[in-house]
This record gives structure tokens, C-alpha cells and sequence, in this order.
């Protein structure tokens, strides 16, 4: 793949899966302190 | 509260058997044959990688605020989508009825999509497409009549029989699920069929990065083309795209949030469900990219000369890839008909369900009424795109209810909520008691000034188009410019018409249980 290619690739990937994956530990954090409450 | 909306053994309301069950059901709702057949070919016509800059600030400034506020005003209410703008505003009810109603017209023919998914599930093993799969598809299966002329756009002819009996099994799937009811049916679902997609679409995409000419098919999907930027159309594509893949105005989302319990982190769910959705679709485009390379390396050709979408792609351009693959053949096809099937049924079950939550608030009725009528009449209407027309009517009805249907909606809830009742900060506080990520400034300013703003653009920018005669951006088939227009007056502009009177209809009926609903939740 060209190197502008993977760059839009990284962004993307980074952007979007990235941003997933913090919501969930997110989510996860929320359950944990609704339990310990 | 209504007791039709009672659950027959306990008595209480509806509700998910767990939060993480309305997340997998929520994002099996918004993922859907969009995220497969549609996102890879708009990211490659509009600028490539390029395309990922509109497609981030739409997300940010238009999909996840909507997401967020129909979470909001569905958990607030407890109610469909009628009832919630009826508790609004009186005058407002016949928007509620409008999504819904332009809901039951896309789960007509979405279903009959579901059919052909399982058909060609079936026609994997083997291949039986043989060599020319868009002769195979469009006549030896559908049996389509001539579109391009008027006589042949109106010849319905006869019921096809191969397209019936698919379309029947995917109809008994969506009933029994339906009937089950909220947690023992579309969650439980959920919960085993969007693990599955996921599974089955991760080996698809290892598969086609793995076939020579992968990396061909992903250089042009991602190789950024920023002049496109400056191109107000591409903009446009990126609100489009947002606005359709995340199940906005369908109403679906004021439904499921209904169903919710009272405490529930509702601006995280949304976050999780908004970038799964969009996450799925990247995933999926470097699986579709990547396979399309592979067949324009074994043809000879370039990637343009491969790279379809809709009904195109899936149905006459992905069994190229299958035959052409040198081993594992038909369980490739099973994998991505599979995969098809799936986001589709689960999205199906969805938009059925937020106008069986309208009518059995609305009449009082229970599930089961409720699922029979709205089964029923949709099965029945679903028999005219089994005929020789079918395509042509699916294709004309699903433009039009899309582009004249749901963005108009889903403006008018926008500034029927922010402008004229002025309930933003009403539903923001909501939002912020009960989650951990806090909607600030950012949410009120998306959902007051960009979202309205962007969506008038896109309609006026639609029209535009429709009037300078540059349809090829819409259609599924890429034929619609070769329609009659009494096609497209009758069944294009009839049709949203028509969902235009019958909420306006409902709306006016005066018997209205949900009035006691919304006084009791008030009390």
C-alpha cells in the first residue's frame, strides 16, 4: 500500500476503533463504580 | 400506564434484560447493509481516504448528537415515538406517526433484500450464478422487466416464486422474533447474532487482505484525494452516510431507549453504539476494497471498473469474487450473504419494533395484536417487489422515502426539540443525571446550528440534484435515471405522500391511551 494510503488507513483505524475502545472502559469504569455503590 | 404495553406475565412495562443487551441490540440496529453494500463506495467516490476528514466532523457534529438526543427523549418518556412528541407538543404527534409510518414502508422491502440474502446463501454452494452473475440475478432470478421503458417499469407480472419463498422464511424469522417480545426476543437475538457478524465479517476481511491485489483495492480505497474536500457534494455524502448508518429518524432509537431502566449511562451507550456502528463500516469497507482489488487484478481491469455498491455490489459483483477465489469458495459466500443476512435482520426487527411501540400505545393493544396487523399488512405489501417490477419499486420507493422521508423527519425533530418547544436544556440535564460522559457545549451547539443547518442543505442539495437530472449518486441499481416519471411521481413521491397522510390521520384520531401514560408519568 502507498504511504498515504496507510496513513488515512492508521487514521481511521486509530480514529474510529480507537474511540471505541475508550468508551467501553468508559462504560466498564460506570458499571464498576455503579456496583461499588 | 397503559396495560397493553405490560409485559402478560409481570406485568411490568417492556424492558431490556440487561444494558448490555440494548447496546448489542442498538448497534445491531444501526448496523445494518448500509455499513457493508454503501459506506466502502461512498468513501471511494468521495475522496478516499480523504473522505475520513467530513466523515469524523459529521459523526461528531450530526450522528452522535441526533443519536444521543433520541436516547435522551425516548428514556425520558418511556414512550414510542408518537407518544414522546405528543407529550412535547399536541400538535407535534403526527411527527412521531411520520417516522413510523416511514418505517413500516422501509421494512416492506427490506425484508424482500433479507430474501435474496438467504437465496444466494443458498447459490453459494456451487456457485450457481454461473459466469455472467448480473444476467443470473436481474433475469434469471428476479425475472425483471424492461425498466427502462414505461411499459416495462409498470409490468408487474407475476409473483416470483424463487423470490417468494426466501422472502417467506425471513418474514417467519422477523414474526417469531418480533412475538417474543423485547428482552426473549430482539435482545436475545442480538446477543448471539451481532457476535456472530462481527466474527464472520473479521474472517472475510483476513480472507481478502490475504488475496493478491488486496493491497490494489485498499491503495484506491484509502489513498486521499483532499482536493474532493472543497466539493460541497462530498460533505454532503459524509452527512448522508452518518445520518442513514446510525438508524436516525426511523424513530427506532426513542423506542429502544423507552425500554431502558431509569438509571442508565445514556451518553456512553451512544458513544459506544455511534463508533461501533461507524467501526464495523471501516472494517467492513477493507474487506469489500480489498476483495474488489483482488477481482480487478484476476480481470485484468482497474478498480473502477469493479467497484459497484447496494444491490449491485452484493448481489452481482460479490459472486464474481466467489467464483473467482481459488479455494473456500462457498464459504466465503455463506460468510458474506451471511454476514448481509444478519445485519439485516437485526436492523429489521428494529425498525418493526418502533412502530409495534406506536400502535400498541396508541390502540391499547397487546404485543401480540399489534405484531399480527403490522406483520401482516407489511407481508402483504412486501408481495410487490416479488413481481417482475420489484426491483424497480424497491429502488424507486427506497430513494425517495430516504431522501424526502427521513432527512426531512429527522430535521423536524431536530427543530421541533430545539427551536420551537425548546426542551435542548430539558433533555441535556436529563442526559447529564444519569451518565458519565456530560453533554456541554459541544452537543448544544451541534444539535442547535450545525445538524439543522447541514440537514436543509442536504435536502435543498438533493432537489438540485434531482432537478438537474444527476441521479447516479442514489440509486441501488444505478438505473434510476431511466425510470419513467410516473414512476417516480406514483411511487416515489406518492409514496412519501402517502406516509405524510397516514400520520396526519393517526394523529387526529382522538382516542389516545398514551394521553393517561403521560399524565400518570407526570404525577
Amino acid at each position: 500500500m502507498d504511504t498515504s494510503a496507510i496513513i488515512m488507513f492508521l487514521v481511521g483505524a486509530i480514529g474510529l476503533w480507537g474511540g471505541l475502545i475508550l468508551a467501553i472502559i468508559n462504560y466498564n469504569r460506570m458499571a464498576r463504580r455503579e456496583k461499588s455503590d | 400506564m397503559s396495560s397493553a404495553m405490560q409485559d402478560d406475565v409481570t406485568g411490568a412495562r417492556d424492558q431490556w434484560g440487561t444494558k448490555l443487551g440494548f447496546i448489542l441490540a442498538a448497534m445491531g440496529s444501526a448496523i445494518g447493509l448500509g455499513n457493508i453494500w454503501r459506506y466502502p463506495y461512498v468513501v471511494y467516490e468521495n475522496g478516499g481516504g480523504a473522505f475520513l476528514i467530513p466523515y469524523f466532523v459529521a459523526l461528531a457534529t450530526a450522528g452522535l448528537p441526533i443519536l444521543i438526543l433520541e436516547y435522551s427523549l425516548g428514556h425520558r418518556s418511556r414512550q414510542g415515538a408518537p407518544a414522546t412528541f405528543h407529550s412535547i407538543s399536541e400538535r407535534w404527534e403526527w411527527l412521531g406517526w411520520w417516522m413510523a409510518a416511514i418505517s413500516f414502508v422501509i421494512c416492506t422491502y427490506y425484508v424482500v433484500i433479507l430474501g435474496w440474502c438467504l437465496s444466494f446463501i443458498y447459490f453459494s454452494f456451487g456457485q450457481q450464478w454461473g459466469e455472467d452473475t448480473g444476467a443470473f440475478f436481474i433475469g434469471d432470478y428476479l425475472a425483471t422487466s424492461d425498466g427502462a421503458a414505461p411499459s416495462g417499469f409498470w409490468d408487474i407480472g407475476g409473483i416470483q416464486l424463487k423470490v417468494l419463498v426466501p422472502v417467506v422464511i425471513a418474514w417467519v424469522m422477523v414474526y417469531v422474533l418480533m412475538q417474543r417480545g423485547i428482552s426473549k426476543g430482539i435482545e436475545l437475538a442480538s446477543r448471539i447474532l451481532l457476535p456472530t457478524l462481527i466474527v464472520m465479517l473479521i474472517l472475510i476481511v483476513i480472507r481478502a487482505v490475504t488475496l493478491d491485489g488486496a493491497s490494489t483495492g485498499l491503495n484506491v480505497l484509502f489513498t486521499p484525494d483532499f482536493g474532493a474536500l472543497r466539493d460541497p457534494g462530498v460533505w454532503v455524502a459524509a452527512y448522508g452516510q452518518v445520518f442513514f448508518s446510525l438508524s436516525i429518524a426511523f424513530s427506532i432509537m426513542i423506542a429502544y431507549s423507552s425500554y431502558l431502566p431509569r438509571k442508565t449511562d445514556l451518553s456512553n451507550s451512544g458513544l459506544i453504539v455511534g463508533l461501533s456502528n461507524a467501526g464495523f463500516e471501516f472494517l467492513a469497507a477493507i474487506g469489500v476494497f480489498a476483495a474488489l482489488g483482488f477481482l480487478a487484478v484476476q480481470n485484468d481491469v482497474a478498480v473502477n471498473e469493479v467497484a459497484q455498491s447496494g444491490v449491485v455490489l452484493a448481489f452481482i459483483v460479490f459472486p464474481q469474487v466467489i467464483s473467482t477465489l481459488p479455494g473456500l469458495n462457498a464459504v466465503f459466500g455463506v460468510l458474506f450473504f451471511g454476514c448481509l443476512f444478519f445485519a439485516g435482520i437485526t436492523s429489521m426487527v428494529s425498525i418493526l419494533e418502533c412502530v409495534v411501540a406506536a400502535i400498541r400505545e396508541k390502540f391499547d393493544m397487546s404485543r401480540k395484536a399489534a405484531v399480527n396487523w403490522i406483520c401482516g399488512a407489511a407481508a402483504v405489501i412486501s408481495l410487490l417487489y416479488v413481481t417482475r417490477g420489484g426491483l424497480f419499486y424497491l429502488d424507486t420507493i427506497d430513494h425517495f422515502v430516504n431522501a424526502y422521508g427521513l432527512v426531512v423527519a429527522g430535521l423536524f425533530e431536530v427543530v421541533l426539540v430545539v427551536w420551537i418547544s425548546r426542551r435542548l436544556a430539558q433533555q441535556r440535564d436529563h442526559l447529564n443525571a444519569t451518565s458519565y460522559v456530560k453533554m456541554g457545549p459541544w452537543w448544544t451547539i451541534s444539535l442547535k446550528f450545525v445538524t439543522p443547518i447541514l440537514l436543509t442543505f442536504m435536502i435543498v442539495y438533493g432537489i438540485w440534484k434531482e432537478i438537474d437530472g444527476d441521479f447516479e449518486h442514489f440509486p441501488e441499481t444505478g438505473r434510476y435515471s431511466e425510470y419513467p416519471v410516473s414512476g417516480l411521481i406514483v411511487l416515489g413521491a406518492g409514496g412519501v405522500a402517502l406516509t405524510l397522510l397516514l400520520a396526519l390521520a393517526l394523529s387526529l384520531n382522538s382516542r389516545a391511551p398514551h394521553d393517561q401514560y403521560v399524565h400518570a408519568r407526570q404525577e
